[in-house]
């Protein structure tokens, strides 16, 4: 599904070069569930980037359905996204002049998806998030949980594959970060492969895999059903 | 893939801005499609062809106090001095100079009033048979007065009875060309057609018939009489400089004064033209240069406020040229709707100033022209920061800002 091979990224200003990934190799399963944590700075939104084609890369290569990311256009990297991958971020950015409908809706603009397919998945999404009575809300009449709902039936909407989630719980409290978690176990089990990007360790106890992104490097940490093992094993320089 | 309807509404939402916008757009299409109108009828009106050798005529006034000579006989004295100047080719004094913004008008009839008939409005100049050489006035038909026909009165009711005209008045009179020789009244008094000249303007550049000139062989004596000088290219300006002192030693107890070139009395005359043409001019630069910042810079603030919108959308799948078209399609909404009302205040205004100012009525090409201009104006405005905006970077939408 996800293959990065020694991916770099280093960032270059005048003064200073900042090595944010170095060596990165990762190898991502159809239908994993993946929390990937770190410390801060320790280059777990870069990686959520590269993976998620908003950044290139320095150095290495990665490939994403089979797709060499490295060797497309900008046009085709944004295609790309939009037809495989889902986004789900800490702040939500649903638009706020738009309804959730509209807001669901966006991605679905972009692939050309025509109206009457369009209004019929994302009335499916809403219901499938529960909002699909305030479709013609606007967000801010929302809670931070519902609006994180509507952000998660955006990134459904496409039918991606893959679904990449920053911190989606990081603006929620813990009720409501209960819940978008449950649905995000829930779509996993509906078959999508998630990505979820978080600092929190009980949040990402319940994911089945773990890796740790440490100063740029990865350490991969396998769990299964919710319990930790004890013989985590590091894969830097793999 | 057009956004137009979820653009709309996102308008709808956060519509201050837009509605500033929109009536900048509609002030600016109102005011340059009247103002470039009005430039366009100033500028044909400047440009136009007075007929005359402007760069080679001259005119004064000789206002004659002294009561000790005859005014007909010196009239006719200070003609032959002038005349017989060096580089002088022919001078003759007229009751009104042409471009000199004085002058009389009136109308001239097919049949004697009070009998009603076909009417024309002419200025009417009144001289001897050196005006048309001294105009240096090509005829196109017919023949100059003779010294003969003209008359030289105190009276009022003593008049020539033929005139010579210029083609566009005659041919107001007799559309089918057959002007010459026919009989024309001034109230009840005949006048035969012996000569039609080249229309050249009159007395008043901005005459409702500026071309329309009765030239009659009449002189009378006057305190005040007007010459006209035609020089040879290049003398004018000598023979300007030594006139008044050659003319009083001629006979002193005189005046001579509004000693004025043909080319500087024009200028004069459209002074107040040219200046409210250069301050239009302006006022379009200023009116566009306004509305397009006010478009480029509510776009660039649009752009900073959405700046992780932009980034979402990216990271949602929108291409760069999806955003740039977004502003493109948001711009273009606000514009058309400014435009339109722009239309229809720009035809109100042109209404107003017609019905208030000798200004013709707008053409509806301007209006279109303007709304065109200012619609491309609006795309060029808006397409820098659209640019910009489809430059940010889709990380944007994953970092807490």
């Amino acid at each position: 599904m996800l293959t990065m091979n020694n991916i770099g990224k280093i960032y270059q200003t005048e003064m200073v070069q900042t090595h944010a990934l170095r060596d990165f190799n990762l190898q991502v399963n159809e239908g994993e569930f993946i929390a990937v944590t770190g410390p801060s700075g320790s280059g777990k939104t870069t990686f959520l980037n590269i993976a998620g084609m908003l950044e290139p890369f320095s150095t290495g290569q990665y490939l994403l359905d089979g797709v060499d990311v490295g060797k497309l256009n900008d046009n085709q990297r944004a295609d790309l996204r939009n037809q495989k991958i889902g986004f789900i971020f800490q702040g939500f950015n649903l638009i706020p002049d738009l309804n959730l409908y509209e807001n669901v809706e966006v991605p679905l603009r972009y692939r050309g998806i025509k109206a009457s397919e369009r209004k019929r998945r994302i009335e499916q999404c809403l219901e499938q998030v529960g909002l699909a009575s305030r479709a013609k809300h606007l967000p801010q009449q929302l809670s931070g949980g519902q609006q994180q709902r509507v952000a998660i039936a955006r990134a459904l909407a496409g039918e991606p594959r893959f679904l990449l989630a920053d911190e989606p719980t990081g603006n929620l409290d813990s009720l409501m970060a209960r819940q978008v978690m449950e649905l995000l176990e829930q779509i996993n089990r509906d078959g999508a492969t998630i990505v979820m990007v978080t600092h929190d360790a009980e949040l990402a106890r319940r994911a089945p895999r773990n890796i740790q992104v440490v100063d740029g490097k990865l350490a991969d940490f396998t769990l299964y059903q919710g319990a930790p093992t004890a013989n985590a094993h590091v894969l830097e320089g793999v | 893939m057009l956004e137009i309807k979820p653009i709309f509404k996102a308008l709808m939402r956060s519509k201050v801005g837009a509605v500033l916008l929109l009536l900048q757009i509609a002030i600016t299409t109102a005011i340059v499609s009247n103002a470039a109108f009005i430039i366009y009828d100033r500028v044909t009106y400047l440009a136009q062809d007075t007929g005359y050798d402007e760069e080679n005529v001259f005119s004064f006034a000789i206002l004659t106090f002294g009561k000790d000579r005859d005014l007909m006989q010196q009239t006719e004295l200070d003609e032959t001095f002038i005349r017989n100047l060096p580089g002088v080719i022919d001078a003759a004094a007229m009751s009104a100079v042409p471009l000199s913004g004085s002058g009389s008008a009136t109308g001239f009839t097919l049949k004697p009033q009070p009998e009603i008939s076909k009417r024309a409005r002419a200025a009417y100049i009144q001289g001897d048979e050196h005006v048309l050489n001294t105009l240096g006035l090509t005829l196109l038909e017919g023949r100059n007065f003779t010294s003969d026909e003209v008359v030289v009165t105190e009276s009022a009711r003593e008049v020539p009875n033929v005139v010579v005209v210029t083609k566009t008045f005659i041919d107001e009179l007799f559309p089918e060309g057959n002007g010459l020789g026919q009989t024309i009244y001034m109230g009840d008094l005949p006048a035969k057609v012996i000569g039609i000249v080249e229309s050249v303007s009159g007395p008043w550049l901005k005459d409702s018939r500026p071309k329309n000139i009765v030239f009659i062989p009449l002189m009378k004596a006057m305190k005040a009489q007007n010459f006209v000088v035609r020089t040879e290219s290049g003398a004018r300006e000598e023979i300007m400089k030594n006139i008044e002192s050659e003319l009083l030693q001629q006979y002193p107890d005189r005046v001579i004064d509004w000693l004025t070139a043909f080319d500087k009395s024009k200028d004069e005359y459209n002074a107040g033209d040219i200046l409210m043409m250069r301050m239009l001019i302006v006022l379009i630069a200023v009116l566009v240069g306004v509305t397009a910042l006010g478009i480029f810079g509510l776009t660039l603030f649009n752009i900073s406020k959405r700046t992780k919108q932009i980034g979402t959308r990216r990271a949602l799948g929108a291409r760069k040229s999806a955003i740039i078209r977004y502003f493109l399609i948001e711009n273009s909404m606000i514009s058309l709707v400014g435009l339109v009302i722009g239309c229809f205040a720009a035809h109100t205004l042109g209404q107003l100033l017609m019905q208030h100012y000798e200004i013709p009525v707008l053409p509806i090409g301007y209006i279109i022209g303007t709304a065109l201009s200012v619609f491309v104006m609006s795309w060029l405005a808006v397409i820098g920061p659209a640019k910009r905006a489809a430059d940010i970077s889709p990380s944007i939408a994953t970092r807490s800002i």
